[in-house]
Order: C-alpha cells, then sequence, then structure tokens
C-alpha cells in the first residue's frame, strides 16, 4: 500500500539521514522513568506503575515496571505522572480549516462540482496550520480530517488521517473512509427525502459493483454516478476502505448497517446520538461508532434519543467507540485536542469506564481509521506519540507537561502561547507597546 | 406616571416551588463571597440562606438535613448569556429561515423582547438546571447591532415564560460590534456593511433616544405641555440612557471595544458587560475604569476573524488586573458545564503564574455574573439574607467527574440527581418513542 512504502521510505530516512532531514531527535534514545503508563495494549488500558518507557529510533521499544533506562538514554522523570499515547480525535476538520468563517482558509467541502465520492481532502491540507501545533500541544497526535459536503445528494468524499508532527509531513493515511451524509436539517437541499438518500447511496454501490475499472470511458447513459466518482467507489471496495456514515436517527442508523451487510463494508456510524438504540446490533456487525459525549439535547428530530451516558451504554454492549467533540462546530478543529479530552471525561462521568474513555482517544479510533499498524499503543515497534501529563488526561484543568510524536519532542510554541506571553501581566507597566515583545 | 421605558407589561408570575427549610451538614462550601468553608453546614429558610458556618447550626425540629459529608457547595451557577428558549431545541429547519433568536429584518430592534419568543418547553433548560444553572439571562441574537431587550429568568419548570422571570430583575439590551452585524446586513445590501457603518448606526439611534428622552424628562418637569408619543424602539434607548436597562455588548476585538467604551461616556451610559470579549486580555485596564464586566468562555477561538486572538488565559489575565470576569455559555450544551468553565480558565491562568483559588474561581459564575446583570444583593453568593440558590455538587465542583447532585432555587429542591421524580422533563419529550429505554438498556431514558 502507498502509505506502508511512504512510511517506510520515512523510516529509512530518518534512521540514515536524520540529520539532514532536521529531525535528529527522533533517532534519539529515550527513557521516562516512574510513569503511571496506560500502554493501551490490553483491554484494560494496559496500565503500568513506575513505568520505565524507552523510544528509540522514533519508536516504543519497551515499557517494564521499575527498569532501569538505557545508558545511551535520555532520561525524563514523570515522577509517577500519567503517561498515554498521543491521542486522537476520530472526526476534526484539521488542515483543511483555518478561519471557518473564511471561505478561502476552508477546504473541507464542496458546493458545487462534478466531485462526490472522488472528493479527496488529502491534496488540500495545510501542513502550516496555526491550528496544528495547538493541537499538539493539546496532546493531540493523530485526527481524522474528513469532508463536510458535495453537490452529490449522500456523499461527502474521503477523509484522511494525519499525524500532527512539525515539519510538513502531516498526511498519515490519505483515503481513510469514505463519508456519506444521511437525513439532517440539510435533508431539504438533499432531495427531501432520507428513502431518496438510502436508494442513491445503494445504487451507487450498485454501480460500483459492476463498473469496470480497465474500461472506464464512457459509462452507460443512464448510470447515475460520473467517472470519477464511480472510479472512487470502485476503489473504495476493492480496498476496503471503511464507509462512514455521518448519521444519528436509529432507523438510519440500521439502514447503514444493513447497507454494509449486503455490500461487506467495514461501517463507521458518526455521530450516532440513537446509537444506543441498537448497541446489541452495531456490536453483532462489528460497527464502530464515532460519539460526541456532549450531544446529550434532542436538538434536532434526527437526535431526539440523545443521551449523556450514550458511550456508556455503547461500550457495555461492545461497541468500538472513539470520540469528537463538535461544541457548535468550533470545538471541532480550533480546539481539537483539549476539547475530545473534555468530552471523553464527560463520558467517564456518565458512566463509561476509565479504560474505556482512553482507548476511545487512542487505539479505537486507529483501528477503525486503518493506522493501528503504527500508532494506537506504546507496544515494541508502534510509533512513539507519547504525553506525559500533569495531571488526570481526562480532566479538562489538566494540561501535557510534555508531547512526543514519533519519537519527536514537539514545541510547546504556539500563537496562542506567544499571545499569552506577550500578554502577561508581569507586562502591565511595560513602556514599550505589546508589538515590540516576542 | 411612569416613563414609558419603566413600565412592566408582562410582570413575573413567579412563585417559588414548594420548599422546605433545609441543612446541609458537612460540605465544602465556596460561598461565591470568595470564601472557602471546609466540613461546613448551611441552613435555608424561607428560601433565604440563614448561616453557612463550620460551627454547629442549631435548627428547629422539622427541618430537613442532607449529610453531604465529602461533597461540594456553592451557589447556583448564573449563566448570563444564553439563548434557551429561543433558539429552541428541537432545531428545524424552519429556523433557519426564521429563527426566534434575532429578528432579522433590520439591524436596529431595540423593540423586541426576547420574552416573547421563548418557548418554555425546551429541552435545554432543564439540561442547564442538571449543571447547576439557577438563574440564565436569555439573549436575543447578535445579528443586529441593537438587538432587543433580555430577559432574566430563574430556571424552574413553567408553562409561561412569566413564571420563569425573575421578579424585579432589571432588563437588559443586546448590542453587537464588528462582523456579524456588518455581514449579516452588508451581504444582503444593507446597511452597516462595515464596522465603521456599524458605531455610527447605533450613534444614530442613540442621538434619537437622547431626544425622545429629553421630551419626557421635559414632559415631567412641566417644560413641556403635550405628552410625547411612545416609541418602542426609543424606550429601551431610553433606559439604557438612564440606567435602568442594562447594556450586553457582544463584542470580541480589543479595538472594537475600545470604541464602545468611549462611545458609551459620550452618551453618558455604563456598559455592564461584553460579551465574549475574546480580547479583553489586551485592554484589562479599560474594563477596571468603566466597572465593565467581561464575560467570556475558557477556549473558544478562531471560528472567524474576530476570534482569532482567543487565548484561554483571557478570564485569569483580565481578573489579575482586578476587573470583573463572568463564564457564560452561549450554548445548551456548554450550558451545562459551567462551573468546568471556570475550572478551565482558572487551570490556565494557574499555569501561567497566577494564584487562583476555588473559592476565587467560583466568582466566575456566580457573583461576578449576579453583578453583571444587577442582582449581585439577591444572588450569586451564599450570605445570609440572599435567595437560596444552592448547588450540592458530587465533588470539585471543577472536576470533569462531579455532578450537581441536588439544585435548590428560593431554597425548593428544583433537581435531584437521585430521584427522578425531581427532575423536570419538557413536554416536548413526553411520548417520544427515541426517548425511552429498550429492552435491555439500563438508564432513566434521558
Amino acid at each position: 500500500m502507498a502509505t506502508d512504502k511512504r512510511r517506510l521510505f520515512g523510516c529509512l530516512l530518518a534512521a540514515g539521514l536524520g540529520l539532514v532531514l532536521g529531525d535528529a531527535t527522533a533517532a534519539d534514545v529515550v527513557a521516562i522513568v516512574h510513569a503511571q503508563a496506560w500502554t493501551m495494549t490490553g483491554a484494560d488500558g494496559g496500565r503500568i506503575d513506575d513505568a520505565t518507557i524507552v523510544i528509540r529510533d522514533g519508536r516504543y521499544e519497551s515499557v517494564a515496571r521499575g527498569a532501569a533506562p538505557p545508558p545511551d538514554a535520555r532520561v525524563i522523570d514523570a515522577a509517577g505522572r500519567t503517561v498515554t499515547p498521543g491521542l486522537m480525535n476520530a472526526d476534526t476538520q484539521l488542515g483543511l480549516v483555518e478561519v471557518s468563517s473564511v471561505p478561502e482558509t476552508r477546504d473541507s467541502g464542496l458546493n458545487g462540482g462534478p466531485l462526490g465520492a472522488a472528493f479527496d481532502v488529502q491534496y488540500g491540507l495545510n501542513a502550516n496550520s496555526m491550528l496544528l501545533p495547538i493541537a499538539l500541544d493539546d496532546g493531540l497526535t493523530r485526527a481524522v480530517t474528513r469532508p463536510t459536503a458535495t453537490a452529490d445528494p449522500v456523499f461527502l468524499g474521503m477523509g484522511a488521517v494525519l499525524r500532527i508532527q512539525p515539519g510538513g509531513d502531516i498526511l498519515d493515511r490519505p483515503r481513510a473512509a469514505m463519508y456519506a451524509g444521511i437525513g439532517g436539517i440539510g435533508i431539504g437541499q438533499q432531495g427531501g427525502s432520507r428513502s431518496a438518500q438510502w436508494q442513491l447511496l445503494r445504487n451507487a454501490f450498485a454501480e460500483a459493483k459492476t463498473f469496470n475499472p480497465s474500461r472506464p470511458v464512457p459509462a452507460p447513459r443512464d448510470q447515475l454516478q460520473n467517472v470519477m466518482n464511480i472510479a472512487a467507489l470502485r476503489a473504495m471496495l476493492d480496498a476496503h476502505m471503511p464507509l462512514a456514515v455521518r448519521a444519528t436517527r436509529e432507523s438510519d442508523i440500521r439502514q447503514a448497517v444493513a447497507l454494509a451487510a449486503d455490500y461487506r463494508l467495514r461501517l463507521i456510524v458518526i455521530g450516532g446520538s440513537e446509537a444506543w438504540r441498537c448497541a446489541d446490533l452495531l456490536a453483532a456487525n462489528k460497527v464502530a461508532v464515532v460519539l460526541d459525549p456532549e450531544a446529550d439535547i434532542p436538538w434536532t428530530f434526527d437526535d431526539l434519543g440523545a443521551r449523556a451516558d450514550s458511550a456508556a451504554l455503547l461500550a457495555k454492549a461492545g461497541v468500538t467507540i472513539a470520540f469528537t467533540v463538535s461544541g457548535n462546530t468550533i470545538q471541532l478543529s480550533h480546539n481539537a485536542g483539549s476539547a475530545v479530552r473534555e468530552g471523553a471525561g464527560l463520558a467517564v462521568a456518565n458512566g463509561l469506564p476509565y479504560a474505556d474513555a482512553l482507548m476511545a482517544l487512542t487505539v479505537n479510533p486507529a483501528r477503525m481509521f486503518g493506522i493501528a499498524d503504527h500508532y494506537g499503543s506504546m507496544a515494541k515497534g508502534q510509533d512513539a506519540d507519547l504525553v506525559v501529563w500533569d495531571g488526570d488526561p481526562l480532566e479538562p484543568t489538566s494540561a501535557p507537561k510534555t508531547v512526543f510524536v514519533r519519537g519527536v519532542q514537539a514545541s510547546r510554541t504556539t500563537r496562542q502561547t506567544l499571545l499569552r506571553d506577550r500578554y502577561a501581566p508581569s507586562h502591565a507597566h511595560d513602556p514599550l507597546p505589546p508589538a515590540y515583545r516576542p | 406616571m411612569t416613563l414609558p421605558w419603566l413600565r412592566d407589561p408582562w410582570p413575573s408570575t413567579y412563585a417559588p416551588l414548594p420548599r422546605q427549610d433545609t441543612l446541609i451538614v458537612g460540605a465544602t462550601v465556596l460561598d461565591g463571597a470568595g470564601h472557602r468553608f471546609d466540613h461546613a453546614n448551611l441552613l435555608m429558610r424561607d428560601g433565604k440562606v440563614v448561616a453557612v458556618s463550620t460551627a454547629p447550626i442549631a435548627v428547629p425540629a422539622g427541618t430537613t438535613t442532607i449529610d453531604a459529608k465529602g461533597r461540594w457547595v456553592t451557589p447556583g451557577i448564573i449563566d448570563v448569556h444564553s439563548h434557551d428558549g429561543a433558539f429552541a431545541a428541537p432545531f428545524t429547519s424552519l429556523d433557519l429561515q426564521a429563527s426566534d433568536v434575532s429578528e432579522t429584518s433590520e439591524p436596529m430592534t431595540p423593540n423586541v423582547w426576547v420574552e416573547h419568543s421563548i418557548t418554555v418547553q425546551d429541552p435545554s433548560f432543564a439540561r442547564a438546571l442538571a449543571g447547576g444553572v439557577t438563574t440564565l439571562q436569555i439573549l436575543p441574537g447578535s445579528n443586529n447591532l441593537i438587538g432587543g431587550r433580555s430577559v432574566v429568568l430563574k430556571n424552574v419548570p413553567a408553562t409561561t415564560v412569566q413564571a420563569m422571570k425573575f421578579p424585579g430583575a432589571p432588563y437588559g439590551v443586546k448590542m453587537a460590534c464588528g462582523e456579524n452585524p456588518k455581514y449579516a446586513f452588508g451581504e444582503k445590501g444593507k446597511f452597516p456593511s462595515s464596522r465603521m457603518g456599524n458605531v455610527a448606526g447605533v450613534r444614530e439611534e442613540f442621538l434619537e433616544a437622547q431626544e425622545y428622552r429629553g421630551k419626557w424628562l421635559d414632559y415631567l418637569s412641566g417644560e413641556r405641555k403635550k405628552m410625547p408619543d411612545d416609541e418602542l424602539k426609543e424606550d429601551t434607548l431610553a433606559g439604557v440612557l438612564d440606567g435602568s436597562i442594562r447594556v450586553h455588548w457582544h463584542c470580541y476585538r480589543a479595538d472594537d471595544m475600545a470604541t464602545l467604551f468611549d462611545f458609551a461616556r459620550e452618551e453618558g451610559f455604563r456598559i455592564a458587560a461584553f460579551h465574549h470579549a475574546v480580547e479583553a486580555y489586551k485592554i484589562p485596564q479599560l474594563f477596571v475604569a468603566n466597572h465593565t464586566c467581561a464575560v467570556v468562555w475558557s477556549d473558544w477561538w478562531g471560528y472567524k476573524m474576530e476570534a482569532l486572538d482567543g487565548i484561554r488565559e483571557n478570564a485569569a489575565f483580565v481578573d489579575a488586573a482586578g476587573a470583573c470576569v463572568a463564564m457564560h455559555s452561549d450554548s445548551p450544551w456548554l450550558g451545562q458545564h459551567l462551573a468546568l468553565e471556570a475550572g478551565k480558565a482558572a487551570a490556565a491562568g494557574r499555569r501561567a503564574g497566577l494564584s487562583i483559588s476555588p473559592e476565587h474561581a467560583i466568582q466566575w459564575v456566580t457573583l461576578n455574573p449576579a453583578r453583571v446583570l444587577g442582582l449581585e444583593a439577591r444572588i450569586g453568593s451564599l450570605e445570609p439574607g440572599k435567595n437560596a440558590d444552592v448547588v450540592l455538587w458530587s465533588g470539585d465542583p471543577f472536576s470533569v467527574y462531579t455532578r450537581a447532585d441536588q439544585v435548590f432555587i428560593d431554597g425548593a429542591m428544583v433537581y435531584d440527581r437521585s430521584n427522578p421524580a425531581h427532575q423536570p422533563r419538557s413536554d416536548f419529550e413526553l411520548g417520544q418513542p427515541s426517548m425511552t429505554d429498550r429492552p435491555g438498556v439500563s438508564g432513566n431514558g434521558h
């Protein structure tokens, strides 16, 4: 797979040419000692107290209780603090949105043109987004970034997984999922009935199945999907790319399960306010759910069953969950790191076991979106994304003390910390205006 | 005679719910007035706070006693920026065309009163209550330069808005600066289409209000014989000019706010609060000098140009300068977690080197918002004689894991987490199959 080749190439570079690339620290050996490590290697979160965590060449080498650090390691004393893998937000628009209200800084959606299923967000990613250092500063090292709309009545396009690291190379996995959106208050602009949406979605997969990629043009005259979109759907089927359906109403979630069964699709439900109502069905069909734990209001007619303990109910039924927090869409990207932790904390406050919440911020989304081979736990060989927390990571009053991405210690400087330092109360009586401060 | 802007055409019909004198024993009390009492007792009688004390409080027979060891007590949380009821759930596509939260037909609507838009059956009220919110100010939206009158509600379930209205609470007026008005109207080719247009529009309106108020005052003093015509738009602004109606100004940027501080001085009124005030930290001394509160979020930023410079230390930095700070929600989701908002803002301040105690930070969601509303003599702290608006928390109110166990308004228990019979549920939520439990799913259904 293209991603794996890219990763392999990246590793060779890091190992052999690290100095040239400027990420020499990735080749360092680092040992974090006296950590309360949540390794995410077991169903219980794999907690190891007084752990020594060894990172070598950007990857986890070992985690062992009370072990002596390797002699060549740079040692960081966690002093009993909680250490987790870097966290992952399962639904953001990071790298695609800079200022939400400014159209030219927003590459997450289309309002016209021929692209539907073929819309692929990977080409619009902005590695220099000022949001990325802030997310990283909050301990977020991976994120799904996803499309929001196309002119197609159902397809939103393909999302990607980001690794939030400095230096420009943020695309971890392109085409991580195909997104479709069903229902919602925008349904009037999409034909007027969710029945039509389901019929069109089913038809698209039917067309994709019979599509011949070796003779793509012309498509049959009455085929609804154009050649770009049908080729994307066929490639999706061939690659077993998951279908991520944004839906909240129970009937739509059940329709999605039936569709996924008919076409042998790996299904992820995004939103899922009423997913708890068919939790057993989802568990039996291995359907994963990305939830917003703050969404406990019957905000639309599609969310009447929204409740604060959705995460707990789904996890209890054996459904794999991951988190996002919308916060009126404001928290989706601009506080993608801090808000998703707070959401996980709220889920715990409403009955979700603590370890399950941490898994929903790490290994679970890694598995859902196809990056579990290199991210999500502290297992040997995994990318060394790691956060030393100054308190309980699920308390929004806590913050990271130290963040590593792929073995590289992250800078803690962001646009927000610079503003903070420039306007700190200690400067109140400076003779020169703030513009002369760093 | 009563000046037209002082009339009360829709008077409050609020009456406290049935109540019981209550003694809470052994709690950690943050009293909202800046004090912390450990292992303390709180007595509520006849709807008022009688005492908070670490010494035993003798109570007459018939007083209900609640063992609160290990739990925390604060004043009721006050949200001074809510749209609950006006921007109500369920939100529908019809609201996209014509929402009740803003009268969008023109930029100047000081004549509208948001209490006439309120759906009392909005399920968000009860969710805010479960988050400890006992008092809400409902504001019109921010499309308009002058959006209309606010209303202050007690968060009790009711079938009319009058029955929720806080008796005697001063009215406020919602105003907006910056991007929202200029885009809401400028994009339609209407006035205003610029920041300078925003300011000019408001100045013009106040000039007229000055003249209008002058006519009425002349009429009262006998200098003018003919009774002036009653102008609904001018009434609200005349109330601002005489201090009886409080100004709540939606504004983000430091330079915008500084302009409006000068404008208010020119016109001779005080701005009660700048709401959102994302850049308040750049001009904290102006908030001190103008006796204006900065009403803020803990961390919202970046979703529009004027929110670009938001930092998490905003509240703490403004507070450190000695200005009044309050947290607000502007959102029915955030409005369930306002204590946590204060906790997050305080934590950011501590990380930046400031010393902020829990008993201080709780003021950002209790006494300070009470000051914003002009109700600091009645609510916002647990000082003797004040309304017994009280939250008994399962633990530290600044922890994400803490829930409101019980909530009291005027001494009446209005929410009890352990007793579904004391959990209000809106009419809208009745008979909705999606809200009922399914076999094998435990929980209370909402």
